[in-house]
């Protein structure tokens, strides 16, 4: 699903030039569940970004279902990411002015799905993840597990192919967090594949293989047994 | 998706109360500002459009060349008119209009019209007023034939049918019947009447060689042009046609005429005749121009606020930005909804303005000292234009910020790595130096002209018009016997009957005078006819020679007295050297036996021109009398009651001169008010932009400020911390305005022949004013967060 090659990206200030990503490779595949870690700054968030079309990189390939995006512009990265991504970070990042159910809602608005059609999937998702009952509460009003599921349902209500987490836990109690992996792993036994950056040993370990980055580059491959 | 968004956007309003208060308090302020000026300046600019021949109708006016000078006069001579229409096929009609006071009379009615007007017959078939009864073509074509106003017919018949009555007309109680009921004219008309004349009664009863006197001026005539005349090109064969019926008197009286066409609907606005027969109704481009860029300015005020608030707040939204780009948003799809919030801003503000114009609209009127609209409900297209206006700012003020928030990049704003642009904080401070630019620049300029309307009212006239009354007799052959009746009043001081008073109508007279050569030189005069009394009574001071005096038979029939410029006029060094020198004036000749030192008796906007007095008594008209300050309601009516018994058939009416002369600047005092209540808006919308400007700069210095006095910083190190910033860029903007303010101010100045000087201590008031109020408003915020608990703020990241 994923085939990316010696993938750079430099940040230049000025006086400073920093590589996040120093000639990357790495693959995929469809249905797979993989952990990236590493130390602060080792690049994990650069790739992320660049695997989920919110970036582009400077140099290299990015094949994404053996399509050539590394130079995509922004309109057609966005069109590739609306239907076959979702993303749930650390912080959740919710809208605060909008409630659940239109939080949830929001990405189903953009790929332009009629009216009926998004209150049916999004009540579909709400009770997957049995927030139903919250539907019309403002995100300030949920606890933080509460939160990071709407977000996981924001994330997976258009079906997307591939699931970008960003520390998924970070921000959330022992018990919530591993709330929050199980779903991801149900999520992954249906067949989404998932990419998740993380810091936790312990979540890393609900991932199938675990990549390890230090200074922009690749150190090592764990295959979970 | 437009549902999302208005949700968005009204949750977003609600959340922000203050933001959203401030944002659609400034942009309604603003836009009512607008609105309003613009009501006044489509006033301005309707005079005289409403007729619908106004394409085709010319005022024919004159520039008289004398040896010394080119008179711009306001009409031509009297017998143009008619023969332009004999002479030229291009012409289809022709009306001479002659604004007047006249005396009418319906058994004990008795009014001093004020607003009559003689006129020829075609005026109803060139103008657009309507007729509701009698016949446009003949109402004003016999002798003694009076149309009426609905007001007039009200006031002098009540309920009864005016047509075909009488009224009696002027001293002389000539009968006059009524031809004509119109509908009264609309405010927006040059010669506003309420009663007409035919002008052939003129011709009938005063003087039947009217219309052959080439060398009498008077009144303002107009054409109406056959329908395709160009009349540019029959300004042309003008020359041509006074050389044929007046060329030999031109010679004569050496005054040389050219004649020209103005076009009806210029006439109002863009003319500079006509102040000297007393028109009542002289606009001014300038004044049309000014308020309309004060306008514009108000408007870019208002949405610099509009701008500066919304993308000071974007690093609040941007989170929302990068969620909705990772939900699938494009950049086109958010800017819609941006400039969607800022066009919902600008329709509440709409509303608000409605209801605001709506209230402000009968105090805007008196303060234009006009009605300048009757309500803004009547008219639906204008609430359309306003509603469209409106959507227009929204779409424009919402750009901007439309495109800044919708170019975040998601990554950076949801890992929180976002920093307020120096870029755009560069544009929020250019922004707010342009504002407080403009608002410094209006409070020079309000300055400046309530110290030049300080100058007038203040200025040494030459003359003293304090305690004088004067009493209009309108010519009554009792006047004297009045003068004298009025003489003998306790607490009357003295008393002087002439034609003319300091600041009132005057007498242009062809003279020729004795010049240093010795030759007799051709000169128009401005003239006074006085009494022997005039000059002691006004405090004139005299130069040289001496005063009219009833010891000197000669004085009523061979003297006459000049003023300074006159003898300058003449090529005099001294006054002494005009003395005993001879004048011709209008069929009386004899010497010059005085010259007074120039005072003035016209506004100060125009220069003392030369001017001539002479005693003739039959000219007579006014008596000034001058009175003792104490119980001067009991002098009034003891006057009151002299005049009734002396004069029972004309109504009695007086004022003060210190009054009448001061109303030449009504115009300019009420472009003061409307200045300085514009200016103050400027300065209040700009305050409002400073003042979410600096909540929203303390709001994100939270921290720091927290920071700070957790190492020692004390409230007053905070509060000048957070002033500073702003401040500098009032003090920035302040450098700005004072050159272009001081440039606009000086040539609005030159229009006035005597003005007040620039001073410097007008623009140091006006610096320390706006830095004043901008560290009101800053301060507020500043010590709010100066004095908070530093734990507190800290505690919030």
């Amino acid at each position: 699903m994923i085939k990316i090659r010696d993938l750079e990206k430099i940040y230049r200030t000025e006086e400073v030039e920093t590589v996040a990503l120093n000639k990357i490779s790495i693959d995929v595949k469809e249905g797979e569940f993989v952990a990236i870690m590493g130390p602060s700054g080792c690049g994990k968030s650069t790739l992320l970004n660049i695997l989920g079309l919110l970036d582009d990189p400077d140099n290299g390939s990015f094949l994404f279902n053996n399509i050539e995006v590394a130079h995509f512009n922004e309109r057609k990265r966005a069109e590739l990411r609306k239907h076959n991504i979702g993303f749930v970070f650390q912080s959740f990042n919710l809208i605060d002015e909008l409630t659940v159910f239109e939080n949830v809602e929001l990405p189903l608005i953009y790929t332009g799905v009629k009216s009926g059609e998004r209150k049916k999937r999004v009540e579909e998702v709400l009770d997957k993840m049995q927030i139903m009952h919250r539907r019309n509460h403002y995100p300030q009003q949920l606890s933080g597990g509460q939160q990071q599921r709407v977000a996981v349902a924001r994330a997976v209500v258009n079906n997307p192919k591939l699931i970008l987490a960003d520390e998924p836990t970070g921000n959330l109690d022992s018990s919530n967090g591993n709330e929050v992996m199980t779903l991801l792993t149900d999520l992954n036994e249906q067949g989404t594949t998932i990419i998740m950056v993380t810091h936790s040993e312990h979540d890393a370990r609900y991932s199938h293989r675990i990549i390890r980055m230090l200074d922009g580059q690749t150190v090592l491959e764990n295959i979970m047994v | 998706m437009i549902k999302n968004h208005l949700k968005i956007a009204f949750r977003n309003l609600w959340r922000h109360r203050v933001f959203s208060f401030i944002n659609i308090m400034g942009l309604t302020v603003g836009m009512t500002a607008c609105f309003l000026i613009f009501l006044y300046v489509r006033f301005e600019l309707s005079y005289d459009r409403f007729h619908a021949k106004a394409d085709r109708i010319y005022r024919i006016v004159a520039d008289i060349k004398t040896p010394t000078e080119t008179i711009p006069a306001s009409g031509p001579a009297w017998p143009v008119g008619p023969h332009l229409k004999l002479d030229f096929s291009e012409v289809e009609a022709y009306t001479r209009v002659l604004p007047d006071q006249i005396l009418f009379r319906k058994g004990d009615v008795k009014f001093q019209e004020p607003n009559a007007i003689w006129a020829d017959s075609a005026y109803f078939s060139i103008f657009s007023y309507i007729l509701i009864k009698g016949d446009a073509r003949t109402a004003l074509k016999e002798p003694f034939s009076v149309v009426l106003s609905e007001t007039a017919a009200k006031k002098y018949f009540g309920k009864e049918d005016p047509m075909g009555k009488t009224l009696l007309m002027t001293g002389d109680a000539a009968p006059a019947t009524i031809t004509g009921i119109m509908q009264d004219m609309p405010n927006n008309t040059q010669v506003k009447g309420d009663v007409l004349v035919s002008m052939s009664t003129i011709t009938a009863k005063w003087a039947q060689d009217l219309d052959n006197q080439w060398g009498n001026y008077s009144p303002w005539a107009y054409i109406l042009l056959k329908p395709g005349i160009n009349a540019r090109a029959l300004e042309k064969k003008l020359p041509a046609f006074l050389e044929k019926w007046s060329g030999k008197e031109m010679k004569q009286l050496q005054m040389f005429v050219t004649l020209k066409l103005e076009q009806l609907k210029d006439i109002y606005l863009k003319s500079t005749r006509g102040e000297a027969i007393g028109s009542k109704k002289v606009g001014n481009i300038k004044n049309v121009y000014t308020f309309s860029i004060i306008a514009a300015f108000i408007l870019f005020i208002a949405c610099i606020n509009f701008i500066n608030l919304t993308t000071a707040r974007a690093t609040e939204r941007a989170k929302e930005v990068g969620i909705r780009k990772v939900a699938g948003a494009v950049k086109t799809q958010l800017a819609r909804q941006f400039i969607g919030e800022s066009v919902i801003i600008c329709f509440i503000a709409f509303l608000f303005t409605l209801a605001l114009s709506a209230l402000l609209l009968p105090s805007f009127n008196h303060l234009a000292g006009k009605t300048i609209s009757e309500g803004i409900f009547t008219n639906s297209s204008l609430l359309l234009l306003l509603l469209g206006a409106g959507m227009v700012i929204g779409l424009l003020a919402g750009i901007y910020p439309a495109l800044v928030l919708s170019a975040f990049k998601p990554i950076e704003v949801l890992k929180g790595r976002f920093a307020t642009g120096s870029k755009g904080s560069i544009l929020r401070k250019s922004l707010v130096i342009a504002q407080f630019a403009i608002s410094t620049a209006l409070i020079i300029g309000t300055i400046i002209v309530y110290s030049q309307m300080s100058y007038m009212r203040n200025r040494n006239l030459g003359f003293n018009k304090d305690q004088v009354l004067v009493i209009d007799t309108d010519g009554d052959k009792n006047r004297e016997a009045l003068q004298q009746a009025i003489s003998r009043l306790p607490n009357v001081r003295s008393t002087t009957l002439s034609a003319s008073v300091p600041g009132g109508a005057y007498s242009g007279a062809y003279s020729e005078l004795e010049n240093i050569k010795g030759d007799l030189q051709i000169t128009n005069l401005d003239l006074y006819f006085v009494d022997f009394n005039y000059i002691p009574l006004y405090n004139i001071q005299m130069a040289a020679g001496r005063p009219f005096s009833p010891e000197h038979k000669t004085d009523s029939s061979q003297a006459i007295i000049l003023n300074e410029a006159a003898v300058r006029l003449l090529g005099y060094h001294t006054p002494d050297q005009a003395i005993g020198r001879r004048f011709k004036q209008w069929g009386h000749e004899g010497k010059i036996i005085g010259v007074i030192k120039d005072f003035h008796y016209k506004s100060l906007q125009q220069p003392i021109k030369p001017l001539s007095m002479r005693v003739e008594w039959p000219r007579f008209s006014l008596l000034s009398v001058k009175i003792n300050p104490e119980n001067v309601t009991r002098t009034i009516s003891a006057i009151e009651k002299e005049f009734k018994t002396v004069i029972p058939n004309r109504p009695f009416s007086y004022y003060f001169l210190d009054e009448f002369f001061n109303r030449q600047y009504h115009d300019e005092e009420r472009f003061g008010r409307l200045f300085l209540n514009f200016a103050m808006l400027a300065i209040f919308i700009s305050c409002l932009g400073l003042l979410g400007l600096a909540s929203y700069s303390t709001m994100q210095r939270t921290r720091e400020i927290g920071i700070r006095k957790v190492m020692g910083a004390s409230v007053s190190n905070i509060i000048n911390l957070l002033s500073k910033e702003f401040l500098k860029l009032v003090v920035i903007s302040f450098f700005i305005a004072a050159p272009v303010a001081w440039y606009f101010m000086h040539k609005w100045l030159h229009d006035f022949a005597y003005r007040t000087s620039i001073s410097w201590w007008i623009f140091a008031a006006a610096g320390i004013l706006a830095l004043l109020i901008a560290i009101l408003t800053i301060s507020f915020q500043a010590f709010k967060a100066a004095v908070s608990n530093p734990v507190k703020a800290l505690r919030t990241e």
